[in-house]
């Protein structure tokens, strides 16, 4: 791993111009404790080393399933966690690149407003006890942007514009229902005009008839204000509905990164495609006609990970060289990446298109 | 505001192409205030249905406003050789000696017909077997009313002692006394009783007397002042040691942590009686009575804080962890801002339930300290002073009414308990 | 009928809260096929579960079974064959009454969302598999800890000797499901309720769980009653289909039928509206508004504020269940004659 200390922030460099972010060898471990003493008995590897990047105003994927790192990724990237190692270059509206995991105190809080994150819990992420206007304009009182008066007219407009009544920001959030929570926390993340949005399992709290309603706000949005979204969610269809590129996580290390289409109809890894093939198929029909990858056993432990390959226990693939050798991120053309031994002979199934 | 609410509907979804339609409810005038509602708003509704605690409140309410209108409610003083000025001796006792040791007079409301509360005069005779003390009615009645004139009393802090004069150098000393001072100002004096005999120099002792001829019910309620304030004092003081300390374990974490949960725990293993003994008896013996019972107050809540500090540790630590800290966080909201705007207000509800919860045990510990000879003394008059009275077991056969400040405080702890039930059910009115 | 094993006839179930009433479950007629899987399928708060909870009666204060049947006919090994005179009305059974408890566990046994808080992290799983099976057969504790190795390894537990004895915190999401289902088969119930019990799993997981059902179910010739909100389970594991909302059941069918041509303009719009994975990026039709509020209840047709095919009388007139074909039925005036409706409306 390179130690970035020493590069000087103006001379950092992005692996391409379009790019709006890019995430170079990102670990995060959590220490794990014991006894009164808080000994210290290892690490939990939530990331460990992940690379990725996102192109300015597309909407880049994340999944995998719980305990996969996705979201410590996505609370690295706005600085929820401060990484252990590795670099998240952000570029500025000015053209020039900063390394976001370098950075600490007040500078930080310079890049709150340009980097925004939405709750998978619309309950918990709102303060119960403040209004709608408190909650939405807070950011803006606390870094001292416009004046009440305006605050009041912009919150107003953000409002109408998320499909709330502008009078309900004399409302508490309990007032709401889950679909108008997450409106209202949309509404908080885009007050300050941000560039990048994380939206973390975003819609996995709400109900199937307002999901959708909230995957096509967040569409709409994205193209009024010129938005960057990273998509952290578990569930591939919502992934599928929404991405333009995928990233597949598994226990803290990026397995697959390709273009959403090529990804699901084309996985390259073997836990991509038993991924996919997991996900009912909404047509009774097909539903015995195709066949299903099942996966045994449980999730590795990120505190203990297997050797080699992380997946190779689970792998209906495996060689003996995934239990030694681990393997990296690839390229395979077309933007597509996998972490697998054999990503280019595996002749792997996708999704079936209804 | 049906139609005009669908037509501003189809406003905003033209405006912003969202379809809002059917989204707007039409709410009523009771949804609308729900939605508008703050915290102790809901809290208020949460709590009001609540009735055993709501019931308890105004009991609460009830034992506080007699504490501090003590002169008013009271038939008598409390003490006819304390409190007053040497050249008054209130008219209230001018049978004291006769009535040593009288049993409860029965009071009789209605007189041939008409209202007109009165009380049979005692006397005291002796059995000439036995030799035993026995008090017999006599007919001669005494007339009671409301509004009477009485025994002189103060309303207020007129008491309140200045710095013993070997302390007027002390800086706390010369810090407070203005203070005090001040609080004097507002103190008034009067002479109309709520309820007593209509002549002041008549005997009337609705719950007895004791064993210098005082009457227990005024000096029950003359006593609630000490008892009552002694809770609020001590937990008002945990609270501070509490919220410092438990704050500080919370959002330091660490060592500090470490150090500060260590010595709760040992804090919690000493035995509360004992250590108060210790600590009371250590205290000078002949500090004014006032000073004593700072003294006890700082003693019990010097025990007592750990509780708030643990409550309030916990949920800085739960809190840390919750969305809308984190939200805040991402806001760039400033860690005191953080603090004071998200974090206190969510807990502020929860101390406060808890504090009423504790306030039961600050009072019986000054009850019992002062039952047990060591914490509060005559002339001071508190519950558990006068359950001192009670302390052998032959009294108590032959006097039953000496127990009387026994219910108070049994009443009275029932009330917070309740009180503080409530309240913690309320405390938290987003979850249901 | 012989095939129906649970016959559930206008269940009315109503929550009395100091707000007011909340009508859970207003009017549920549903019959449970025996053998075969139902999916009750609706978003949250459309009393799916609660009207579940009413098979086996539990429903708590302050929710009450205020009308309605629930005929279960029960069926006995040993009576060869009909047990057509052992039905018995469950909504009319005392909630804490011997029948009831005899039912409960034994006859009908239900998996929750969460297996967690279904088991007490006080004793070991095996513990409680088998106090399932002591309290409802004459086993011997020995026969009973067979048993439950035998479950735990049909339910895909690996080394079930040993997890036996472990502690529900100690085993994954997945297992924990997997030993609540071997504790729901202890007894071989007829019926077995699973409410949503793998909305907290994930994909592979759920997969894994979904399968293990099916298979138990053949196995142990059971009648599955599935409560989801995902639609995507449904195709997958049912082969009938209740759609719920706001208490009442708008259409049910076979599961071919339903998601072939739905009838109900609900049915259709949740199936438009929802993500698919086969499926490349295009925008999806959402309904429109949200569920309404408990306390106030659309009138009529409690769908029309969010039809896209409402009419004016379905403000007014409350659908009847209309059937369209043999075991299809919808409740929406579409297919229903409004006029005479009105007129009889009118009259009365």
């Amino acid at each position: 791993m390179t130690s970035s200390e020493h590069i000087p922030q103006a001379a950092r460099q992005m692996t391409d111009d379009s790019y709006l972010l890019e995430v170079k060898n990102l670990r995060k471990h959590f220490p794990i404790t014991a006894g009164i003493l808080a000994r210290l008995k290892g690490y939990t590897r939530a990331a460990d080393d992940v690379s990725f990047y996102i192109r300015q105003g597309e909407t880049l994927g994340l999944v995998g399933e719980s305990g996969c790192g996705k979201t410590t990724v996505g609370r690295c990237v706005v600085r929820a966690y401060k990484p252990t190692a590795g670099e998240i270059l952000y570029r500025r509206a000015d053209g020039s690149v900063v390394d976001l995991a370098q950075i600490r105190g007040r500078e930080v809080r310079t890049y709150r407003k340009d980097i925004r994150f939405i709750f998978q819990d619309p309950y918990a992420a709102l303060n119960p006890r403040m209004t709608v206007f408190d909650l939405i304009s807070e950011v803006l009182a606390v870094n001292h942007i416009g004046t009440r008066a305006e605050r009041v007219d912009q919150v107003e407009s953000l409002l109408k514009r998320v499909g709330m009544r502008p009078e309900y920001m004399r409302r508490y959030p309990h007032a709401f229902s889950g679909g108008e929570r997450q409106r209202i926390s949309i509404a908080r993340a885009l007050i300050t005009n941000p560039r990048l949005v994380v939206c973390d399992e975003a819609v996995s709290a709400l109900d199937v008839s307002v999901r959708v309603q909230i995957l096509n706000l967040l569409e709409e949005l994205q193209a009024d204000f010129d938005l960057t979204y990273l998509f952290i969610s578990h569930d591939l269809s919502v992934i599928r509905h929404i991405c333009d590129r995928v990233n597949v996580m598994y226990v803290g290390k990026l397995v697959e990164t390709a273009e959403a289409t090529e990804l699901y109809t084309q996985p390259k890894h073997p836990y991509a495609e038993a991924l996919m093939s997991a996900v009912p198929v909404h047509d009774p029909v097909l539903r015995d006609s195709q066949h299903r990858i099942r996966l045994e056993g449980e999730i590795a432990d990120p505190s203990n990970p297997p050797s080699g390959c992380y997946f190779h226990p689970r792998c209906r693939y495996a060689q003996p060289r995934c239990s030694t050798e681990e393997p990296a991120l690839h390229d395979l053309g077309n933007g597509h990446f996998a972490a697998c031994h054999f990503a280019e002979e595996l002749n792997l199934q996708g999704v079936r298109m209804g | 505001m049906t139609t005009e609410a669908k037509n501003e509907a189809q406003d905003i979804s033209e405006e912003g192409g969202v379809d809002l339609a059917a989204e707007i409810p039409v709410m009523g005038e009771a949804a609308e205030r729900f939605a508008m509602a703050p915290q102790w708003q809901l809290m208020w509704w949460k709590f009001r249905r609540h009735r055993l605690a709501l019931v308890s409140l105004v009991v609460i309410i009830i034992l506080y406003t007699v504490a501090i209108f003590a002169g008013f409610f009271a038939p008598k003083s409390a003490d006819p050789t304390e409190l007053q000025t040497p050249s008054y001796t209130p008219p209230g006792y001018a049978h004291q000696t006769e009535y040593i040791n009288a049993p409860p007079m029965p009071i009789h409301w209605i007189d041939n017909g008409t209202f007109a509360p009165y009380v049979y005069a005692f006397k005291k005779t002796r059995d000439p077997k036995t030799l035993v003390e026995t008090f017999v009615a006599t007919d001669t009645k005494i007339r009671l009313g409301f509004f009477v004139p009485g025994d002189r009393y103060t309303v207020g802090f007129s008491s309140v002692p200045v710095c013993p004069p070997e302390w007027s150098e002390n800086a706390i000393c010369k810090l407070i006394d203005p203070v005090l001072g001040f609080v004097k100002t507002l103190a008034f004096t009067a002479d109309i009783h709520l309820f007593g005999p209509i002549n002041p120099e008549d005997p009337f002792y609705p719950a007895g007397a004791d064993d210098v001829g005082r009457d227990v019910f005024s000096r029950l309620i003359y006593a609630s002042q000490v008892s009552l304030s002694v809770g609020l004092v001590g937990v008002f003081l945990s609270l501070l040691l509490g919220i410092f300390l438990g704050g500080l374990s919370g959002l330091v974490g660490g060592w500090v942590d470490n150090l500060i949960q260590r010595t709760i725990e040992v804090l919690r293993a000493i035995p509360d009686i004992p250590l108060w003994m210790a600590l009371a008896i250590a205290m000078p013996p002949r500090l004014d009575p006032v000073y004593v019972y700072f003294g006890v107050t700082i003693i019990l809540s010097l025990l007592r804080w750990t509780d708030l500090a643990r409550v309030v540790r916990g949920k800085f630590l739960s809190l840390r962890e919750d969305d809308f800290v984190t939200a805040a966080e991402l806001d760039g909201v400033p860690r005191g801002r953080i603090i004071m705007r998200h974090m206190v207000p969510s807990f502020m509800s929860h101390i406060i339930a808890q504090m009423t919860l504790s306030i039961p045990g600050m009072i019986l510990g000054e009850s019992a300290l002062s039952f047990l000879g060591v914490g509060l003394r005559p002339p001071v008059v508190s519950w558990g002073v006068m359950l001192n009275k009670a302390i052998d077991v032959v009294v108590v056969i032959n006097k039953p009414w000496l127990l009387l400040p026994g219910l108070a405080i049994f009443v009275t702890i029932l009330a917070f308990n309740f009180l503080g039930d409530g309240l913690r059910d309320a405390a938290d009115p987003y979850h249901v | 009928m012989a095939d129906t094993l649970i016959d559930v006839k206008d269940l009315r179930i109503h929550f009395f809260t100091d707000e007011g009433v909340v009508r859970a479950v207003g009017g549920v007629d549903l019959a449970i096929t025996r053998g075969k899987t139902l999916a009750l399928v609706g978003e949250s708060g459309c009393g799916k579960s609660v009207a579940c909870r009413a098979l086996l009666n539990i429903v708590h204060r302050p929710g009450k079974i205020v009308s309605g049947e629930i005929i279960f006919h029960r069926m006995f090994h040993q009576s060869s064959g009909s047990g057509s005179d052992a039905s018995v009305d469950i909504a009319e059974l005392n909630p804490k009454g011997r029948e009831i408890r005899d039912i409960r566990g034994k006859e009908i046994a239900m998996i929750f969302q969460e297996p967690m808080t279904s088991f007490s992290s006080m004793y070991t799983i095996g513990n409680q598999i088998m106090e399932n099976i002591l309290l409802h057969t004459n086993l011997s504790k020995q026969e009973a800890r067979i048993l439950t190795i035998e479950l735990l390894d049909k339910v895909g537990i690996p080394k079930p000797s040993r997890l036996i004895d472990e502690y529900p915190f100690r085993l994954s999401g997945g297992m924990r499901q997997r030993a609540m289902i071997a504790m729901a088969l202890s007894c071989s119930p007829t019926l077995l309720i699973a409410d949503e019990p793998t909305t907290a799993l994930d994909v592979t997981t759920q997969a894994n769980i979904l399968d293990l059902m099916q298979n138990l179910q053949k196995q142990y010739e059971m009648t599955l009653l599935f409560i989801t909100h995902d639609l995507g389970v449904v195709a997958e594991i049912a082969d009938e289909v209740a759609v719920m909302y706001l208490g009442k059941i708008i259409e049910k069918s076979d599961v071919f039928t339903l998601f072939n041509s739905p009838a109900h303009p609900y049915t259709q719009a949740l199936l438009k509206s929802v993500p698919k994975i086969a499926m490349t990026r295009e925008a999806l039709d959402p309904i429109k508004g949200m569920v309404p509020n408990p306390y106030s209840r659309p009138s009529g047709c409690p769908f029309h504020p969010r039809c896209p095919k409402a009419f004016a009388a379905c403000k007014t007139i409350v659908p009847k269940t209309t059937s369209l074909g043999l075991h299809h039925t919808v409740q929406c005036l579409l297919y229903e004659d409004v006029t005479e409706r009105q007129a009889t409306e009118a009259l009365s």
